[in-house]
């Protein structure tokens, strides 16, 4: 099977990823990024171009400035003055010198200086050569063939070869991301001391890369002010490589799309995860900080730096396994008290006619529609009456009433789905209504009645404003009212709060996760007959 | 068939009846307490471990027979909460600690203090403190402890910058200038909190710093004033001008301690427990104090902040005299320097009795100076009945100059509604 | 649905019985309370007056911020509902495909649903924050940003990011509502459609959407109801700062009860709010039944 136009194709795209390739690797040599480099930098407040102050700086700056120029920099002197009048008139005066020298790099000579960047330089080279190598390999003969009859061979090795291009494409915005925080943020933390570990390694990289070892030690002082400036040719160099992947796509025509929509479907689960996930990542990782380190001013550091179990033990000192029983007592008796009322009355709803249902069905939709904030003066009134004030079985009916009508309406739906045969049978066989209930609906209910338990236990054992104004002393309280304990007058405890919640949290997320098979299946049976 | 039904009533009804029956009624007294929580100590005070091993409730519990307390440590943030709601269902608390008192008293809730509280004890609070519960002559609480505040300064900031600490407002803003200039915006040359639970602080100092205030010469509200309006315009310029933390509608006094702590923010006004709290979180800030900065001149007030303790009456008990006399002892212990001083130097507060004054000062010589400070101190009038509306109000009126609206017009629509 | 057994004509209501009750006592009697004291005096201190007509309405009405707030909360369910379902419904999709690791990603996505509130908004309070929240660390070590971001500068973004929290946790709900819908789909009808040539939309169209109409309905009316109902998230938050303008309707409601202690003023505006939501519950009550007896 040959086709010229298909060889002419071939041929075009051939060409063009290799120009591409050409093109990337010169551009790589080209000098892509540039560095202002202050060597040193000197402020000078309520200072005036000409007086006293002025002169003396001036002079310590050119001191430094010539003590760099013997070892062989090429320094200049910057001089800014920023002039403010004022309220009294008066004229003040911020003169800023900078000593800097400019550098320029190529991307190779960041291959074997040691820096993250360096890494991933090296990498999106040796990609881009593999990528090269496996399309040479993968050519042969295969010019005026059409992709889909390729042998398994070529066909492997081709996809081999837009594998390691797109992984080259992808390392160059990591080339220029890891420059930055290299060269821009961990300099200037290095700089100011705010961290010093690794500082000795990083600055004796920086010092090969720059000045090819020359500065020796005094190059933590030297580079106080390092900028850098990528140029735009990289971005260009980013434009071609992605034209060459084009190509390589190109050559490779078919059977990209469903990849192309596999790898897409898996990026977006992925990052779904990760944004679903980033609460509970800060949760953990503050739970678990010093006190000074919850509040990093200076964003030094992604996790603990010491991990300080003491948190966890000085929350259990301060009552939150207390809380947590009561949490448990009451979301656990508020789940059977719903479930015990629900199951009924969901039933009488699925199975039985009366005058009536739908006015029962308004009712307790209507019972859902004003929220606990709204209802806290009439729930304590009730609860005064009731003498239930500050007791957990108040909270615990509390939470059974208002989580009904969901209990219902699930359960309803569930029931509906199931054919009332089996009942009827046993009903027939000498059960009553309730043995019919308890020993033929319920264990086919199951996944509906397990999900609405869930749904009850959950939202029971988050409640929070009611708890706070029903339960007024401390060995009543309910987690979620237990953890405001750690934000109060003075300061808030970020990371005694967030170790609550995470010893709060886990239960539940646990109990959700072990369900999660059933929670599909009892809202399907649940929900869709709603 | 019906017996399964039957049975499952009853262990609904079960459950309904099971709750009253855990309140047994007898002969002794039971005080409902409500204290705020001040810090990370004040549960562990009240009712964890934190006095020496035991806790307030144990303690008096055994050195008072036949008092129960029934105490509990409630967050600023839901104290009015909980308490407007208990007080709705006729179900105060019998003691309460907590800053604002007025409307508790015109509304005749609260027991005047002379009908519980002894002699003694009585003559030990300072003076001055207890004209701030005076409504008509009658004293209506009494103070549970105050604090000061004054503006605290980074040392190593304004040296490094070349500035000396502001004493009028027009200073304030050249070393706000020269601080923003010099770091590039990094450090923050002032704090300001506008926010929902504190922005009537920021209207005090600034107000007060100005010749206003909340009230006029005669004690009547004037908030909208001519000194008001140009003292909280210049406050909107300072954040205007970028010389403040970024949000002060949002960031509280806790924010702006974090930040002081941490080197981010150059001046702050804050009370005196600040260093405390710089300490606590692990800053070594080299800080000093100043007078709050006042308009040229006028004379710059420092500001106090005091919380108070009250008694409600409650009809319904058997026997008045007693329940007062366990009130009174209530306080007793409460104020016994034994307790107080502990419980005050903790969080880091200034007492407001005497009997107090000679441990504390011992214990730390800086309270002297504070001691001082708080002679001279402002109050909020907080003993007017319009007090929680004009604290709303001006916060409000700053929130929304804060989003562009004018002052003036604000002001003057809050003093409206006052006089209504 | 008469299965030809006898059952005594009240025995449905002595099965209802429990329920019943346990609503009426604990939902119906403190709503009434509160109907009762949106027509009395209360005092500032919270004592409960006499009888004074719709006062309390009038007042409400004509609070400062009334409009600002019912916009406000007209904007949040609008954008928390529409949004999370939106995106809840995409997300079903793609985690009914079959895929590796597909289990996983489902028990991930249930933490926000299993998360309380109060905790969730503290988080995300913690994560915005300014000067040291996770957010701007996270970005700044990951080089993403070289500069922190400010990333809560105007209320109007604050109120945005109240938003977010709220579709954030709402929309695990919605997913598995979807999901649930999804999975009673007899992948046959897919086969045909695919075999008659129907395209990805054609058949989203004409036999997806249709078949998770039930379990999207029901999804939306709680939410609408729970997400109008919702208080912890703006009240962690902002607190309605400043000045009410990211308050909702709900911490409004509170803010003027127990920060402006306009308790009077505050209870009329959650009885309007009660009827609000009835009216928009009546109407799709309605509609559903009727269809149901199209049908």
């Amino acid at each position: 099977m040959r086709y010229p136009e298909v060889r002419q194709q071939n041929r075009k795209m051939l060409l063009l990823l290799i120009t591409g390739l050409v093109l990337t690797l010169t551009l790589m040599s080209l000098p892509l990024c540039s560095f202002d480099v202050g060597v040193y930098t000197k402020k000078s407040g309520n200072t005036f171009v000409g007086d006293e102050k002025y002169q003396a700086a001036r002079k310590e700056v050119e001191a430094i400035a010539e003590e760099y120029r013997g070892q062989g920099l090429d320094v200049e002197i910057h001089e800014d003055v920023l002039e403010r009048v004022n309220s009294k008139g008066k004229t003040t005066s911020l003169v800023t010198f900078t000593v800097s020298q400019t550098f320029s790099r190529n991307v190779f000579s960041f291959i074997g200086c040691g820096f993250v960047s360096s890494a991933a330089a090296a990498i999106l080279l040796g990609l881009m050569i593999l990528a090269a190598v496996l399309t040479v390999l993968g050519l042969s003969g295969t010019e005026d063939v059409l992709h889909r009859y390729l042998d398994g061979r070529t066909r492997t090795l081709r996809s081999l070869a837009v594998t390691a291009l797109v992984m080259a494409v992808c390392l160059v915005p990591v080339f220029i991301l890891s420059n930055n925080v290299v060269f821009s943020r961990r300099l200037s933390l290095y700089s100011a001391e705010l961290i010093t570990e690794g500082r000795e390694i990083f600055f004796s990289k920086l010092d090969r890369f720059f000045f090819d070892g020359g500065m020796g030690e005094n190059i933590g002082d030297a580079l106080q002010g390092l900028k850098l400036t990528a140029s735009p040719l990289l971005w260009l160099m980013a434009a071609t490589l992605f034209i060459s992947l084009v190509a390589a796509v190109s050559l490779l025509r078919g059977e990209i799309r469903s990849g192309l929509l596999r790898g897409g479907l898996y990026v977006f689960v992925a990052v779904v995860c990760v944004i679903t996930l980033y609460p509970y990542y800060v949760m953990t990782i503050t739970a678990f900080r010093s006190n000074a380190e919850t509040l990093d001013m200076y964003y030094l550091h992604m996790v603990p730096t010491k991990w300080i179990w003491s948190n966890l033990t000085d929350i259990i000192r301060r009552g939150v396994p207390r809380y947590l029983m009561n949490s448990l007592f009451v979301a656990g008796g508020a789940t059977a008290l719903a479930m015990l009322c629900g199951i009924p009355a969901a039933y009488a709803m699925a199975r039985m006619n009366f005058r009536g249902k739908k006015a029962f069905l308004g009712f307790v939709i209507m019972s859902q529609m004003f929220s606990p904030v709204v209802l806290l003066i009439g729930i304590s009134q009730l609860m005064n009456t009731l003498q239930l004030n500050n007791t957990l079985w108040g909270l615990m009916l509390i939470n059974a009433a208002f989580n009904q009508a969901f209990a219902i309406w699930l359960l309803r739906g569930t029931f509906v789905s199931i054919s009332s045969e089996m009942e009827q049978a046993a009903m027939i066989d000498g059960c009553g209504t309730v043995g019919a209930l308890t020993r033929v609906l319920i264990p086919m209910a199951a996944p509906g009645i397990v999900t609405a338990l869930i749904f009850v236990f959950i939202n029971a054992w988050n409640e929070y404003t009611i708890a706070t104004v029903l339960i007024s002393t401390a060995q009543n309280r309910p987690i979620t009212v237990g953890i405001t304990q750690f934000s109060s007058f003075n300061m808030i405890e970020w990371q005694y709060m967030f170790a609550a919640s995470l010893l709060a949290t886990i239960p539940v997320v646990i109990l959700f996760m072990s369900i999660e098979k059933h929670l599909t299946a009892g809202l399907t049976s649940g929900g869709v007959k709603g | 068939m019906k017996k399964r039904l039957f049975a499952m009533f009853l262990i609904l009804a079960l459950v309904l009846c099971m709750a009253p029956a855990a309140f047994a009624a007898d002969d002794e007294i039971t005080l409902d307490v409500i204290i705020c929580q001040y810090g990370p100590n004040t549960n562990e005070w009240f009712l964890g471990t934190g006095m020496n091993g035991t806790n307030f409730v144990e303690k008096f519990e055994a050195e008072n027979p036949g008092i129960k307390l029934n105490l509990d440590v409630v967050s600023w943030n839901d104290v009015y909460t909980e308490v407007d709601t208990r007080i709705a269902n006729n179900n105060a608390p019998d003691i309460l600690n907590i800053d604002v008192f007025a409307n508790y008293a015109n509304e005749g809730l609260l027991m005047p203090v002379k009908d519980y509280c002894p002699e003694d004890l009585f003559g030990d609070f300072f003076p001055s403190f207890i004209d701030q519960s005076v409504i008509d002559g009658t004293v209506w609480a009494v103070p549970d402890l105050a604090s000061a505040r004054a503006l605290f300064y980074n040392v190593d900031i304004l040296n490094e910058v070349g500035v000396e600490v502001p004493t009028t407002w027009a200073e304030l803003e050249d070393v706000s200038q020269a601080i923003i200039d010099y770091y590039d915006g990094e450090v923050y040359p002032w704090g300001i909190d506008m926010t929902t639970d504190e922005g009537q602080a920021a209207f005090a100092y600034y107000t007060w710093g100005n010749g206003g205030g909340f009230v006029d010469a005669n004690g009547d509200w004037a908030v909208n004033s001519a000194e008001n309006v140009e003292a909280i315009e210049y406050a909107i310029g300072l954040i205007n001008q970028g010389y403040t933390n970024p949000n002060p509608a949002t960031q509280t006094r806790y924010d702006l301690q974090d930040m002081f702590a941490a080197g981010k923010l150059a001046m702050v006004i804050a009370p005196n427990q600040l260093p405390t709290y710089v300490a606590d979180k692990g800053g070594e800030i080299n800080m000093a104090t100043a007078g709050l900065p006042a308009n040229e001149g006028k004379t710059s007030s420092s500001v106090g902040v005091m919380d108070r303790v009250m008694a409600f009456k409650d009809e319904s008990a058997p026997d008045q005299a007693a329940r007062n006399e366990a009130i009174g002892k209530f306080l007793k212990f409460f104020y016994d320097p034994e307790n107080y001083v502990g419980w005050v130097s903790m969080e880091g507060f200034l007492p407001a009795v005497n009997s107090a004054v000679e441990a504390l000062v011992a214990a730390d010589p800086s309270f002297a100076a504070w001691l001082d400070v708080l002679g001279g101190c402002q109050f909020y009038p907080a003993a007017k009945a319009e007090w929680d509306q004009v604290k709303q109000g001006v916060i409000a009126a700053e929130q929304n100059a804060l989003t562009g609206a004018d002052v003036q017009a604000e002001l003057d629509a809050l003093q409206a509604e006052l006089m209504k | 649905m008469s299965n030809g057994l006898n059952r005594t004509k009240w025995e449905p209501y002595v099965w209802l019985l429990p329920s019943l009750i346990l609503i009426a006592v604990f939902v119906v009697f403190p709503i009434l309370i509160v109907f009762k004291l949106s027509f009395s005096e209360i005092s500032k201190a919270g004592v409960i007056g006499g009888f004074v007509g719709f006062d309390n309405y009038v007042e409400a009405v004509h609070l400062p911020a009334f409009k600002t707030v019912m916009l406000n909360t007209l904007w949040w369910v609008l954008s928390v509902v529409i949004l999370s379902t939106v995106l809840g419904f995409i997300i079903a999709m793609v985690l009914n495909q079959k895929f590796r690791g597909r289990k996983i990603a489902r028990s991930i996505l249930v933490f926000p649903w299993a998360t309380s509130l109060v905790i969730q908004a503290s988080v995300w309070n913690y994560i915005i924050k300014y000067e040291y929240g996770s957010l701007n660390n996270v970005l700044l070590n990951l080089g993403v940003i070289q500069q922190a971001i400010n990333w809560r500068s105007s209320y109007q973004i604050e109120f945005v990011w109240e938003c977010w929290v709220g579709i954030f946790v709402t929309v695990p709900f919605v997913t598995f509502c979807v999901l649930s819908g999804l999975q009673s789909i007899d992948g046959s009808l897919y086969e045909a459609a695919t075999m008659d040539g129907a395209g990805f939309w054609k058949k989203l169209r004409h036999i997806t959407l249709p078949m998770v109409r039930p379990s999207l309905t029901v999804s939306t009316v709680l939410n609408i109801i729970y997400v109008f109902n919702s208080f912890p998230i703006v009240y962690t938050m902002t607190k309605g700062a400043p000045a009410h303008k990211t308050d909702t309707m709900i911490t409004y409601l509170y803010m003027l009860s127990f920060y402006e202690r306009k308790k009077g003023p505050a209870t009329a505006l959650s009885v309007i709010g009660f009827l609000i939501l009835c009216v928009c519950a009546g109407i799709y009550m309605m509609t559903v039944m009727r269809k149901e007896e199209e049908q």
